[in-house]
């Protein structure tokens, strides 16, 4: 649990290597950032169902914090045009 | 022209699976070949495995791939490069091919490389067995995509590695993990052997464009970099002569 006696910093540290190692996310690109008892999650993900399971997962860590889920979905699109190298 | 599609990390599972397909149907229309960076699945099972394979099997492009380090999360790789490869799919470790691409011999060759950091910044095989055992893996694989790329017999030449082999392309990444997301020993071996073009993923937040010490490009495909399912690099192989000479 994240306790007010806890650095910020390790409380952070903590959160990221549980989206790292959980297995329900293995995300390592996922940027956490804490502010007070909020939470805020930047990055990119596969898909809606990956950008959900963060809460879940920061939820079972620190069920204290408020999460701001600003995770993408990264565009799985066709790109438009093509670098030409020289 | 040799216009060769990229992307890495795309990290499928099958809460995944389909995602990317529709816009690789038609792949064909505007390009030679696909390459994947690695990081092909999210834990490297063998079920994950079996989502690549039906999302970039049966192509009608040639597709060659390098696996990451989420493919080696289970160590499981052997099992990984089986399955793709009973799908089509080449799967690069330290080898190379050379693909046909309308008469012209166009050579990829593929390792997963290491971290360890960049010239003048970087953790050296000394110390605690750990720490080389660290260091010799990542000299390893670049010796060995030095030596592949150098047996292509090709017009063009391709370095394909899922860590990256330059810092410029980590270029948003926090610096304190640079160490972990690349070598220079790729480069170094990029370089020597005079390769075209470098592709990498593994930086998810890097920047797309870089080069190598030796002016060779660098171009970080991961996809949440290049924001699409691929992207399409197209390569003139006379006027690469010509500047080289
Ligand atoms: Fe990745
Ligand atoms: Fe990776």
């Amino acid at each position: 649990m994240t306790t007010d006696q806890e650095p910020p910093q390790y409380a952070v540290a903590r959160l990221r290597r549980a989206l790292a190692e959980d297995p329900r996310t293995a995300e390592q690109g996922v940027r956490v950032d804490l502010r007070g008892e909020q939470v805020y999650l930047s990055g990119d993900v596969a898909s809606e169902e990956r950008k959900r399971t963060l809460d879940q997962v920061v939820h079972d860590i620190a069920a204290n914090l408020k999460v701001h889920n600003d995770v993408r979905v990264v565009e799985a699109k066709a790109p438009v045009g093509q670098e030409e190298l020289r | 022209m040799i216009r060769i599609a990229a992307v890495g990390d795309v990290h499928l599972a099958p809460d995944a699976s389909g995602h990317l397909r529709p816009a690789l149907e038609e792949l064909g229309d505007c390009s030679d070949v696909l390459l994947l960076a690695g990081d092909l699945t999210k834990h490297g099972t063998v079920e994950e495995a079996e989502v690549v394979a039906r999302e970039f099997g049966g192509l009608d492009v040639p597709v060659v791939a390098v696996l990451g380090n989420h493919d080696h999360h289970s160590d499981q790789g052997e099992e990984l490069s089986t399955v793709l490869g009973e799908a089509g799919i080449t799967v690069l470790e330290g080898d190379g091919i050379v693909l046909d691409v309308n008469g012209r011999r166009v050579g990829i060759a593929g390792v997963k490389g290491f971290g360890g950091g960049f010239a003048g910044k970087c953790a050296s095989a000394f110390g605690e067995q750990e720490m080389k055992a660290f260091i010799n893996h990542t000299a390893e694989v670049s010796d060995q995509l030095g030596k592949a790329l150098e047996e292509l017999d090709a017009d063009v030449r391709v370095a394909l590695t899922h860590y990256s082999p330059v810092k410029e392309t980590l270029r948003g990444e926090p610096l304190e993990i640079y160490p972990f997301l690349g070598s220079y020993l790729l480069a170094e071996a990029i370089d020597k052997a005079r390769a075209d073009i470098a592709f990498h993923g593994h930086a998810h937040a890097g920047t797309e464009h870089g080069m190598t010490a030796g002016g060779v490009r660098v171009r970080n495909v991961a996809q949440p970099v290049i924001r699409s399912a691929y992207k399409v690099y197209c390569l003139e192989p006379a006027e690469l002569e010509q500047a080289a000479s």
